[in-house]
């Protein structure tokens, strides 16, 4: 309900009302636009930068003086005033539109992360169900995108990403299982607050690494990058792009990195939980910046799989793991392990 | 003034219905396969959107995550597999008797349907049963309580075996 203004003089009142909501707050400063921006923006320079210690190199160094943090913006400017090619013969909807259907589903899930007890757009109650199926949706839109571009190199690698889903998506979803049985609910902030005594990576160890190598295969990570692999593909599905669409394509792919860290932060790490002298939120995106280190570290370090091993480990080991993992948690569950823990 | 920003339920559930059908439709009849399957998509998330207004939310995400995120990747595989140049038209179109017949025997099905709901009329339940149902309790129910929804259920599944017979059948 809102008071819609009926004299000039209350569209100040009014607007400065709409501005200090809770909704307008949540969404569009934090957790919500400009601080995804901000981040993932963030985790392009940040990327740059890791990669460059673990080689030797430099990395950005002039752009916003302090070690180059304002590359990303550098960055940004250039790519909008490059040309935006698109490949003969492609399809031009598809082509200009899927990014940015990209950065909507790399959006969406944040609607229900929590940041903070109070710091969450919507408390939603399938909170854990929505993130999977928003997730759910990127291979099916990138092999799209792959096919739209009409192009050799961009259309194997979006192939690849099918495969890869077959083989993450189950091991994750049932990782992720165990979770939910601890804490018992789906509802994301449900399961932060279920960890003020004690984090679920501990009753949940084999879960998280699961999860943890899921993740690296759902982001396209090495050694799990097959999508995208550089020395085969050129750059995998996204080679076509160019100018603005391929800035789309980068954003929509930070922002996922960003969110399934925020994801595994709430899930294993105790989300928003820490020792009180800084606010709830900071330690989230803490936690979240240190799993994204996780991640980006073995890019600099491990050689790439093939399509079949991933698929392999997927169903093989990955489901197996999870599946004992939710048979232990079952276990401990049942015997009252967990309330002598205090839970 | 207090306004609700609230936009009234039957005029979602009408956008809804509206966009489900028409990308319902334009799964069957684009010329392009990938635009069939992702009108297929979006006639998917179309129905999680009937299921969030029931209520269910659950259902609606397991809906998108099992339809959206895995039958429509299914189908996009088979049409990747089959490999072409982009622009070439692979759908041929049904002759005009042929889509003629769909539509009277669509007609009539939509027909029988109206009829029925309409003898059921006040029969027709609107509010959930109360308390909670067990699994065993349901079959009971759903043919003392919702058996117009029921019979209704019946001929639409038998509309889509009849339909994916014909689709599915080899003209010798």
């Amino acid at each position: 309900m809102v008071n819609l203004p009926n004299t000039p003089a209350d569209i100040v009142p009014f607007i400065i009302s709409i501005i200090t909501s809770h909704t307008f707050i949540t969404l569009v400063i934090f957790p919500g636009m400009i601080h995804l921006m901000i981040v993932s923006a963030f985790l392009t320079w940040y990327e740059r930068k890791l990669l460059a210690r673990i080689q030797l190199r430099i990395g950005p160094l002039y752009a916003g003086g302090i070690g180059g943090i304002l590359q990303p913006v550098a960055d940004g400017v250039k790519l909008i005033f490059k040309e935006v090619i698109v490949p003969y013969k492609a399809d031009r909807t598809l082509f200009t539109w899927i990014p940015l259907v990209l950065i909507f589903l790399g959006t969406l899930p944040f609607a229900v992360i929590p940041f903070g007890a109070h710091w969450v757009i919507a408390n939603l109650d399938v909170g854990l169900v929505f993130v999977f199926a928003t997730t759910s949706l990127f291979p099916s839109m990138i092999i799209i995108f792959a096919w739209a571009s009409n192009s050799k190199y961009p259309f194997i690698g979006g192939l690849r990403s099918l495969f890869q889903q077959v083989a993450y998506e189950i091991p994750m979803w049932i990782s992720a299982l165990s979770v939910v049985i601890l804490a018992g609910s789906v509802n994301l902030v449900d399961i932060v607050k279920a960890q003020s005594k004690i984090w679920f990576i501990v009753p949940a160890f084999l879960s998280f690494i699961v999860f943890f190598i899921c993740i690296m295969a759902e982001l396209e990570r090495l050694p799990f990058d097959l999508p995208e692999a550089e020395p085969e593909l050129v750059a995998g599905w996204y080679t076509e792009a160019s100018g603005a669409i391929f800035m789309a394509l980068f954003l929509a792919l930070y922002l996922k990195l960003y969110m399934m860290s925020a994801l595994t932060t709430v899930l294993f790490l105790g989300g928003w939980w820490g020792p009180g002298f800084l606010p709830q939120p900071v330690w989230t995106i803490l936690k979240a910046m240190v799993v994204a280190t996780a991640i980006i570290i073995p890019r600099g370090i491990y050689p790439r799989i093939r399509v079949d091993m991933l698929i392999r480990i997927g169903w093989t080991r990955l489901l197996l793991i999870a599946l004992a993992n939710v048979f232990i948690t079952v276990l401990v569950v049942n015997s009252g392990l967990l309330t002598a823990w205090g839970l | 003034m207090e306004v609700s920003l609230a936009v009234p339920p039957d005029a979602v559930f009408i956008v809804l219905t509206v966009i489900t059908l028409l990308a319902a439709i334009l799964a069957l009849q684009a010329k392009e396969l990938i635009y069939g399957a992702i009108a297929l998509g979006v006639s998917f998330i179309g129905i999680a959107g009937f299921f969030i207004l029931l209520d269910a939310p659950y259902l609606a995400m397991l809906q998108i995550a099992i339809y959206v995120g895995a039958v429509v990747v299914l189908i996009l595989f088979t049409i990747m597999l089959v490999r072409r140049d982009v622009g070439e038209e692979v759908v041929e179109r049904g002759e005009r008797g042929e889509s003629a017949a769909g539509l009277w025997i669509a007609g009539l099905l939509a027909v029988a349907i109206a009829g029925v709901a309409a003898l059921a009329g006040p029969n027709l339940a609107s509010s959930p049963p109360p308390g909670v149902l067990s699994v065993s309790d349901l079959g009971p129910v759903l043919v003392t309580e919702y058996p117009v929804p029921l019979i209704i259920l019946a001929l639409l599944l038998s509309a889509a075996l009849l339909g994916a017979l014909m689709l599915a059948k080899v003209e010798r």
